[in-house]
């Protein structure tokens, strides 16, 4: 009885100090495998992504060294797959990082200052809250253009007001606690408790934001080109060969399957690897709303 | 009865102030939503050939200019401009020539009717499963069903349209793809707006009907002898039901952004649609007018919710008092 509950409290020490929620290891195995095919696509693009044989239209999954297939012009989709992916990942990246630099620090200039600074910068990102930002998103992108700079922007400016407000009400209730008012009865400077204390702090919130602002971001970029108003038209982004896709349903529904579950594939994982995240930070007694 | 007697205590001047700062808060974000559209419209470029198109006759140029007063100072333009919309003047529909602001609203029952199906179904479906996996989530079944869900809240809603469409209507053939004239026409747009809105509802309402299961007056309630089911349905869900409402607000602004991708993958007539034909076109005035409806929409809904969340929920109505 005793053993039992020795080896139980020492397994259970081990995934304390090492451990890793299963979510986290699945998801950060699986993404892995993304990451992995986007920096060596070229030894894995059986065929030129861009260049097709005509001779080869709608060949189905599989036939000629084609692993998943043709599109209307005959080129491989698996190729064109990979091609996509870097495009569709690396987009996401970086729309979340801009969303993510400009929330937080909007989020901690407002829980520093006490004055009339915060009351506005709390309307502004109220206000940006409550419209829906893939509206504004469509709005401008069709305005300015599309390209890869333009979507990525504009997707991370209209969508950091979510980074903002967490990053603001937890810095907020980090500054009360008693560790940081000590620090400063100490005489640490304010810089010195923001990036001691405070940017610590706010590490697991903020690693789970960030995975599903991702997944997030990923979809919207997917949906954008899907629209017709994101990625331009040449590159094999996911939206596009949606977009492409969508005139073919009936004779090559590969066309569309492909892509799709390759968006799916990537969400998922991403969503898994946050959910893990936060798993483990709820382990160590902190909860986690995101 | 309870209830009935703290919301009449509410005195009325609290509700004339809640009333007059969520009307301050909408002004605010009207106005920040039409400046921004004023910029973004200067931004593109010239905005004559925005307006006009690129071969515009010079009486039409010269019409314009009288019309926004281009060839004012942009502080000028500004003070027209907002002064055009104090009159509810956004301009006339380039594609269409109708007045912009009548043009949209005309396609606002389709929105509505296309939200008011997908919340239907997501509440159809978010409840019973919810409460079901909430009763007992340890058991297999039901840890097979939430991992489900997860996977579910993974599907971005356009794709699971897509694959509704490949499934039904191109491979079964059950159902009519496009337009909204039938009634069978409604069911697939309802269904992929609902399928990016359950999942995450099943899994609140589940979290919170297990926590709910493990409170005291459940307990004491099962020590007197009520059924399981009357636990389950009268004394759990309407708890877990306030956090769902909160949801639920939160995830209206979404709504309406899903909304534009399934109205134009089912071809739907409503605001989403009309906004994706005029961002091709770059149809300003009618973009700007979207906008705007858009915003009074999203803020009519949260009132609405906050509203039937303070009614709910009493204490909320005790804590600002």
């Amino acid at each position: 009885m005793t053993d039992k509950n020795v080896t139980h409290k020492s397994c259970y020490k081990w995934r304390s100090h090492f451990g890793v929620s299963i979510e986290l290891v699945i998801g950060t195995i699986l993404f892995s495998l993304v990451i992995i095919l986007i920096i060596y696509r070229t030894k894995f693009q059986t065929y030129d992504p861009y260049i097709g044989n005509l001779m080869d239209r709608f060949e189905p999954m599989g036939k000629n060294g084609h692993l998943l297939g043709t599109d209307n012009l005959g080129r491989d989709l698996w190729s064109r797959l990979l091609e996509g992916m870097r495009w569709s990942i690396s987009a996401a990246t970086m729309a979340t990082m801009t969303a993510f630099l400009t929330g937080s620090l909007v989020g901690l200039i407002a829980a520093q200052n006490n004055g009339w600074i915060r009351t506005a910068l709390n309307q502004v990102v109220d206000m940006a809250l409550a419209f829906p930002h893939l509206i504004i998103a469509i709005i401008v992108v069709a305005v300015i253009g599309r390209g890869f700079w333009p979507l990525t922007l504009t997707l991370g400016l209209v969508s950091w007001p979510i980074f903002a407000r967490v990053v603001y009400a937890e810095s907020l209730s980090l500054f009360e606690r008693d560790y940081v008012i000590a620090s400063r009865t100490f005489g640490a400077s304010r810089w010195s408790i923001l990036i001691g204390h405070i940017v610590p702090g706010l590490r697991p919130t903020l690693s789970v934001m960030l995975a599903f602002h991702f997944a997030d971001m990923l979809v919207a970029e997917s949906a954008l080109s899907f629209l017709g108003l994101g990625a331009p038209l040449g590159v094999p982004t996911w939206g596009n060969l949606l977009q492409q896709s969508r005139d073919y349903l009936f004779i090559a529904p590969w066309l569309m399957v492909v892509p799709a579950a390759g968006i799916i594939y990537a969400v998922f994982t991403v969503n898994l690897i946050g959910d893990g995240i936060a798993a483990q930070a709820r382990r160590h007694g902190r909860r986690i709303d995101v | 009865m309870k209830e009935i007697s703290q919301f009449s205590k509410i005195p009325y001047w609290q509700i004339l102030e809640r009333i007059t700062k969520s009307l301050g808060n909408l002004i605010i974000l009207l106005f920040g939503i039409t400046t921004f559209m004023f910029f973004a419209l200067r931004m593109a470029g010239d905005p004559i050939t925005v307006l006009a198109g690129e071969n515009a006759s010079v009486e039409l140029i010269a019409e314009i200019n009288k019309q926004y007063g281009f060839d004012q100072p942009l502080i000028v333009q500004y003070q027209f401009y907002i002064l055009n919309i104090l009159r509810l003047d956004f301009g006339v529909s380039l594609s269409t020539g109708q007045p912009a602001l009548t043009y949209v609203l005309s396609q606002v029952p389709a929105t509505l009717l296309l939200a008011f199906l997908g919340m239907s179904v997501t509440l159809a479906i978010s409840v019973p499963v919810g409460a079901w996996l909430g009763m007992k989530p340890d058991a297999l079944s039901r840890r097979l069903a939430s991992g489900i869900v997860f996977f579910m809240q993974g599907l971005p809603g356009f794709v699971t349209a897509l694959l509704l469409i490949q499934v039904f209507v191109v491979q079964l053939m059950w159902f009519p793809s496009l337009g909204y004239s039938q009634v069978k026409a409604w069911i697939l747009p309802s269904i992929s707006l609902a399928s990016f809105l359950a999942p995450k509802l099943v899994r609140m309402i589940s979290a919170n009907v297990s926590e709910a299961m493990r409170e005291e007056y459940i307990r004491t309630a099962r020590s007197i002898g009520a059924s399981e089911w009357s636990l389950l349905w009268r004394e759990a869900v309407p708890n877990a039901m306030l956090g769902a409402v909160a949801l639920i607000g939160t995830q209206f602004a979404f709504l309406f952004a899903g909304a534009v991708i399934i109205e134009v993958l089912f071809l739907w007539p409503g605001i989403g649609l009309l906004l994706f034909r005029s961002a091709q076109t770059l149809d300003f005035p009618v973009l700007q007018a979207i906008a705007f409806v858009i915003a009074i929409l999203v803020f009519i809904v949260n009132s609405l919710i906050n509203a039937t969340f303070s009614f709910l929920d009493p204490r909320l109505q005790r804590n600002t008092s």
